[in-house]
């Protein structure tokens, strides 16, 4: 594997300062920074071959169809995928949610039928699904999570029945790091009900090797910007016989078969999910930044991201005041949200950006989850590949001396 | 001393200090001389929307003036307003509604005042502004 200067060193934004300090960029929770091979693929794309794709028969056009084209397959083999067909682009993770449910509801869904999803969801996994619920007449229930930050899988349990038609899960929180146990999730569901299962994989799929066949889901949704890819592009895995009886959300260009003054038909699966010019030097962006982590291995990336999370519970646990929010499970991402006895975030933010410490405050699209914590805000550390143990070091002192300063 | 007046003021305070983590300091310690805020008051209905933390501001009509009372449950952002409410206070609803001096211009005041639209500070100044155009008409 590369030398962690060499990685940190493939990223340009660092060698920028931030207030007269070396930047510590521990928000990759947000989004990620972009190495140059992505940069320059974009930029590459822009000045050498741009042109629409599946549009023109000429050569700009062909080249850039083949590799947008070929981001499919990247993407399909980044998380085992059946077939590349499988792959839909979107633009985002919060744009694949509001897809599925409204395609799911309608297809898969009638009056009465329950959607799952947990306390801990993000933003973009229950406003969808509150939405497609009051529209069509169904249930969105919450499973509960334990003191401890880990699921209560007798909660899931309890709430499967015969009309739970969704289940919508976080594979790895945004807040606590938590890694729910997806393989067990999967079983259960499948025993207790007919119900599809989904899986946030916005925090996920950055950090740790996925392979949506081992772990038997239905849908994966993740998002290109917290994976070194660029911002405005994100993928839906769905298995391709229920792509397949889905209807489109989005009707426009270049998902039609054949279209009429009065009626339409649709391209086959992935293209019918498509409509109009998708964003594919986006997309060819984000091959780049699959090819960097292919490169680096994802096993390596994982092993990073436990390895630094394992350092920062030794070096965090014991600040005065400071109380981070860990899952007791022994594995969980390295995300750090922490709350400071009569400290509020985002004082702390910004007391840490005058030391070039840039972290995430306030309730992280996760505001049901600090409701029933009983606080208002947190500060939140999130790491990636380009940290290291000094950057959490940097960050554990310029907290204390920022909490000495705000006390 | 008019609204334009205290702005100069505090802008040339402001600018005394040589950077954001003095700047912010200076705003801790506005907060934490600032006169009580009656606990009472706490209410959601004097709630500035669109910051970060929470923020209260009180408008208390004394004879022809207008004055306000702040708090937040942050000390930069505590500060903040406490310093805008003073720049605020004592004047009357026309001169707030009329006065048309940017505070984000202003006010060299790192990333809390940057001029996005969508921050903590543009809440407080609409809300104050709000305040003095009801009380018009």
């Amino acid at each position: 594997m590369k030398s962690f200067e060499d990685i940190k060193s493939d990223f340009p934004i660092f060698k920028r300062e931030v207030n007269g300090k070396p930047l510590t960029y521990l928000d990759s929770g947000a989004t990620s920074q972009k190495p140059q091979i992505v940069l320059d693929k974009m930029n590459e794309i822009y000045t050498v071959s741009n042109a629409n794709v599946h549009r023109g028969t000429y050569v700009l056009s062909a080249e850039t169809t083949h590799a947008y084209e070929g981001v499919r397959n990247k993407c399909k083999d980044f998380i085992n995928a059946y077939e590349s067909d499988e792959i839909i682009f979107a633009k985002g993770s919060t744009e694949g949610f509001n897809f599925l449910a409204n395609s799911i509801s309608k297809k898969f869904m009638e009056p009465g039928d329950e959607i799952l999803v947990t306390e801990i969801e993000h933003h973009a996994n229950i406003i969808p699904w509150q939405m497609v619920a009051q529209e069509n007449d169904l249930e969105v229930k919450y499973i509960k999570v334990n003191e401890d930050f880990t699921l209560n899988l007798d909660d899931l349990s309890e709430k499967l029945n015969s009309k739970t038609k969704v289940v919508s899960i976080v594979g790895e929180s945004n807040l606590s790091g938590l890694l729910p146990d997806i393989n067990e999730i999967t079983t259960m569901v499948r025993e207790k009900s007919d119900s599809l299962l989904i899986i946030d994989g916005a925090q996920l799929v950055p950090h740790r090797k996925i392979d949506v066949q081992a772990l038997g889901i239905d849908f994966l949704v993740f998002s290109g910007h917290k994976m070194l890819g660029p911002t405005g592009i994100g993928v839906v895995w769905g298995r391709k016989e229920l792509l397949e009886k889905m209807d489109p959300v989005y009707g426009g260009g270049d998902m039609i078969e054949e279209v009429y003054y009065d009626k339409a038909t649709w391209a086959p699966v992935p293209h019918k999910f498509e409509a109009g010019t998708p964003p594919y030097v986006e997309a060819i962006g984000l091959g780049s930044a699959i090819d960097y982590l292919t490169e680096l291995d994802m096993e390596n990336v994982q092993n990073h991201s436990d390895e630094l999370r394992e350092y920062g519970k030794t070096i965090f646990d014991d600040i005065d005041k400071v109380n981070v929010i860990h899952s007791s499970a022994e594995k969980a991402g390295c995300t750090f949200g922490m709350y400071v006895d009569n400290v509020h975030a985002t004082d702390l933010s910004l007391m840490l950006d005058t030391h070039g410490v840039a972290v995430r405050s306030g309730h992280h699209c996760v505001q049901p989850f600090h409701r029933k914590l009983g606080i208002d805000a947190t500060i939140r550390a999130t790491a990636y590949i380009y940290n290291d143990k000094n950057d959490l070091d940097v960050f554990k002192n310029a907290l204390i001396e920022s909490i000495k300063m705000l006390s | 001393m008019s609204i334009e007046e205290k702005v100069e003021n505090y802008k040339k305070t402001l600018e005394l200090f040589p950077n954001d983590q003095e700047k912010y300091q200076y705003l801790i310690e506005q907060a934490k001389e600032s006169s009580e805020f009656p606990k009472e008051l706490r209410q959601d209905s004097f709630k500035v929307h669109g910051c970060q933390s929470q923020v209260w501001l009180v408008p208390e009509q004394k004879e022809e003036k207008l004055h306000f009372l702040s708090d937040s449950d942050a000390l930069i952002s505590k500060g903040l307003v406490t310093l805008i409410a003073s720049i605020y206070s004592d004047e009357t609803a026309e001169e707030i509604a009329s006065s048309e001096i940017d505070l984000m211009e202003e006010f060299d005041l790192g990333v809390i005042l940057s001029p996005a639209r969508r921050n903590g500070a543009y809440s407080m100044l609409k809300t104050i502004k709000e305040y003095a155009k009801n009380l018009i008409n």
